[in-house]
């Protein structure tokens, strides 16, 4: 809604043609609520949560065509989809959600004023509400005006009348539709870039670009994202906060030590460690998380009558969540992290010099990648061809370590080659991958609940009944790891296809002509 | 999505009255809310001032296309409530029902193509047992059966629990309650004070006999809207969370 343009004169041009009935205005507060990533955004949907005396009114809309995609009646503010009644709109909440927790995006203050068309019956064929709009601070005091609006609210049935009033809108006051939605202005005005944030690595380089600049915008960017995940850590919001940081802290590392001879030696001597020390302080509240994440499925996986007997272990996992949260929170807040960050931060920020003694720095990324991604392709290609049936464990531990390198060290380059065949290479290179961890997650899972088992009888948290249960996810998860190494030996073979070699080769071995 | 039918045997029992205020108030805690009018009298349609016409009658209705449906739907005076309008053609739904394929299970079919649209769908029924009615057993997940004390009326609650002894009928949540009371009849308070110990289902919230409820037909509106605060109105609401209460416990 235009500013020139009153309420009173809106009111006054339908007055003319419709039978009108004026609601007294009311004040309302909307709360925006989605994820830290923006998953119901992106998924084309706003959650908005009015409260009325009721609770709160929950409501779900598609953002393109204003439908109502979900809509409930909360005590208490929403956190996760759990936290709403059992049926359709919570199982497709938690379709887009998953782990995230819904957080409260951006507030809206409205003046509404409510216009009920009649027709000769009296009956209300169409709604038209006028909004005044003011974004709130996240302490709720008033922010700022955000733009007026007037929203048609068809009446189910009643098209005409919609069509007309819409026409008068356009054509006669000459008013446009709203160019964005109401949340994603008022995000904005609270400075949120509405969708941005995404953990994905979404990288665009040049084949020439030289290659210690390359490497830093790779690590400025894990940086970023590292740095964004860290309040919601410390607060222990969701899951999600500590994997995303975990991530980004564990590509970072492996950027420095794949992405060989850019830096200085001096200038990033250290750094490893320093982010090897955040990975370690960040692991035993991550195991707790994923034990809790994977609790639902494992109590499904018992049978009935012995499923209650889990409880005093997730009760133990709950616990010690807890503590190594509270570790974690203080490690964050120490001056030995805010340190490394900020050094780390300052060298990244630094111009590259114009001479480096790094052999690598001046060099064309399209050159250096090439050549770590394959020499790293050939060490995976052979290691994984020296696994046969009598191979220890560790070899397919080993093993998936240079595959992650490998995927990591294709997805930070992804740009430099030709889209579909570097995203086929990395596809099949995560098929592989996923039944590596598979091998190696499910072993450690069941070592690790034997080792909780221990713990818990020593605590005396453990009635026998407990324990025989845990006994029997073991041996699911034993049995699980088994099947995951007898599959191996065709997920590798699919890996190491000719036909896949050859399309390695020709990406990473062969030169590149519209390069040079 | 919930099914409530609202369903009595006799008429004039406040089936109507029941049926349009609990949609009402059901909506106003922002539940999706349609309310379909099966009776061919279109009382409850004609209270929320739409014509009581189905384009096609209840032939395309139950052709059961979800387009058709979903055209035949209107929107009420109230945020978040749909009506469903009767249709002459009503009368006859009885012969249609028995010509389609699984005769007694047709609403259900049709109500599931709304589950995404609705959270809580109310069926006026028309006062009989017949495939209409059967049909509603069968889809519903609870029956609201109003009843006033009075010794003809009780009687016929005996027929209906009798009729939906079935063995198909053991999802349905019986919800008899006692409707139009009168609190100056001796008789009223006798039955009342009686039939709860033969019916252990009773919704222990009676609703009162009164004018303003009378006057939904010239208001043309629910009454818990019209007049929210009147005894009647606060009566509904009660017997709404009561209700709902009782069909969130398995």
């Amino acid at each position: 809604m235009p500013q020139e343009m009153s309420a009173e004169t809106l009111k006054s041009t339908l007055t003319q043609r419709h039978r009108l009935e004026v609601e007294p205005e009311r004040k309302i507060n909307r709360t925006y609520y989605d994820s830290f990533d923006w998953r119901l955004l992106h998924a084309g949907g706003v959650l908005e949560a009015e409260t009325v005396p009721e609770g709160i009114q929950i409501s779900w809309q598609d953002l393109e065509r204003g439908t109502r995609l979900g809509s409930a009646m909360l005590k208490d503010p929403p956190r996760f989809p759990t936290d709403f009644p059992a049926g359709d709109l919570r199982e497709r909440l938690t379709a887009s959600l998953e782990m995230r927790a819904l957080l409260p995006m951006a507030g809206v203050e409205s003046r509404v004023q409510t216009l009920r068309l009649l027709d000769e019956e009296e009956k209300t064929v169409l709604r038209i509400r006028l909004e005044t709009n003011n974004c709130l601070s996240s302490e709720g005091g008033l922010k700022g005006p955000l733009t007026g609006r007037i929203r048609l609210l068809s009446v189910k049935g009643y098209a005409e009348p919609y069509a007309s009033v819409h026409r008068l809108l356009k054509y006669e006051l000459g008013l446009a539709p709203a160019s964005e939605d109401l949340m994603v202005e008022a995000a904005r005005s609270l400075g949120l870039q509405p969708g941005e944030y995404s953990s994905k690595l979404n990288f665009s380089f040049h084949p020439l670009m030289r290659s210690d600049s390359v490497a830093k915008k790779i690590q400025l960017r894990l940086l970023d994202t590292l740095e964004a995940n860290i309040d919601g850590t410390k607060q222990d919001l969701d899951s999600e906060f500590l994997h995303d940081l975990r991530v980004a802290t564990r590509r970072s590392r492996s950027a420095l030590s794949q992405i060989k001879g850019v830096f200085a030696e001096a200038d990033v001597e250290g750094f490893k460690e320093k982010l090897g020390w955040i990975g370690g302080i960040t692991g035993p509240t991550r195991d707790m998380d994923v034990y809790l994440l994977a609790f639902e499925e494992y109590r499904d996986s018992l049978p009935e009558s012995v499923r209650s007997d889990l409880d005093p272990l997730r009760e133990y996992l709950l616990a010690h969540h807890r503590s190594e949260q509270t570790k974690l929170a203080a490690q964050l807040d120490s001056p030995r992290f805010q340190t490394i960050v900020r050094e780390w931060r300052l060298f990244l920020e630094a111009p590259v010099p114009l001479q480096s003694e790094a052999p690598n720095a001046w060099r064309p990324v399209g050159e250096l990648a090439s050549e770590r991604i394959y020499k790293s392709y050939k060490r995976v290609l052979k290691e994984g061809l020296a696994i046969g049936p009598d191979t220890p464990a560790e070899a397919y531990h080993e093993l998936r370590k240079n595959c992650k390198k490998l995927r990591y060290l294709m997805e930070y380059f992804e740009s430099l080659y030709p889209k579909r065949q570097i995203q086929r290479l990395i596809k099949a290179l995560k098929v592989l991958l996923d039944n590596l961890g598979d091998f190696q997650d499910l072993e450690v899972q069941a070592d690790k609940l034997r080792q909780f088992g221990r713990e818990m009888l020593e605590e005396g948290t453990a009635p026998a009944d407990t324990l025989l249960a845990m006994g029997m996810l073991v041996d699911g998860l034993f049995r699980r790891q088994q099947k995951a190494g007898e599959a191996f030996a065709q997920r590798f073979a699919d890996f190491a296809e000719p036909e896949i070699r050859q399309a390695a080769k020709k990406l990473f071995a062969e030169p590149r002509k519209e390069v040079l | 999505m919930s099914i409530i039918g609202v369903y009595s045997l006799k008429g004039g029992v406040g089936k109507t009255t029941t049926a349009v205020n609990l949609a009402y108030l059901a909506a106003k805690e922002g539940n999706q809310t349609l309310v379909w009018d099966l009776d061919p009298q279109g009382a409850a349609t004609y209270c929320f001032r739409i014509r009581p016409r189905l384009k096609g009658g209840s032939k395309r209705l139950l052709k059961g296309r979800k387009k058709d449906l979903d055209s035949l739907i209107k929107g009420t005076d109230f945020e978040n409530l749909d009506l469903l309008p009767a249709d002459f053609s009503f009368r006859n739904m009885d012969l249609m029902l028995d010509d389609a394929k699984k005769p007694k299970k047709q609403f259900l079919r049709l109500l599931m193509s709304l589950t995404r649209e609705y959270d809580q769908v109310i069926l006026d029924c028309p006062p009989s047992i017949s495939l209409v009615s059967e049909n509603v057993f069968r889809a519903a997940d609870g029956l609201l059966i109003p009843t006033i004390p009075t010794a003809l009326a009780t009687r016929t609650l005996f027929q209906v629990r009798d009729f939906l002894k079935s063995k198909r009928y053991q999802h349905l949540k019986l919800m008899p309650f006692f409707s139009m009371v009168d609190e100056r009849e001796p008789m009223h308070l006798d039955i009342m004070d009686r039939l709860p110990k033969r019916h252990a289902d009773l919704l222990t919230k009676p609703v009162p006999y009164a004018a303003e409820a009378m006057s939904m037909g010239s208001a043309r509106a629910p009454v818990a809207d019209y007049a929210a605060q009147s005894p009647v109105s606060r009566a509904y609401e009660a017997l709404w969370q009561d209700v709902k209460w009782r069909l969130s416990r398995r």
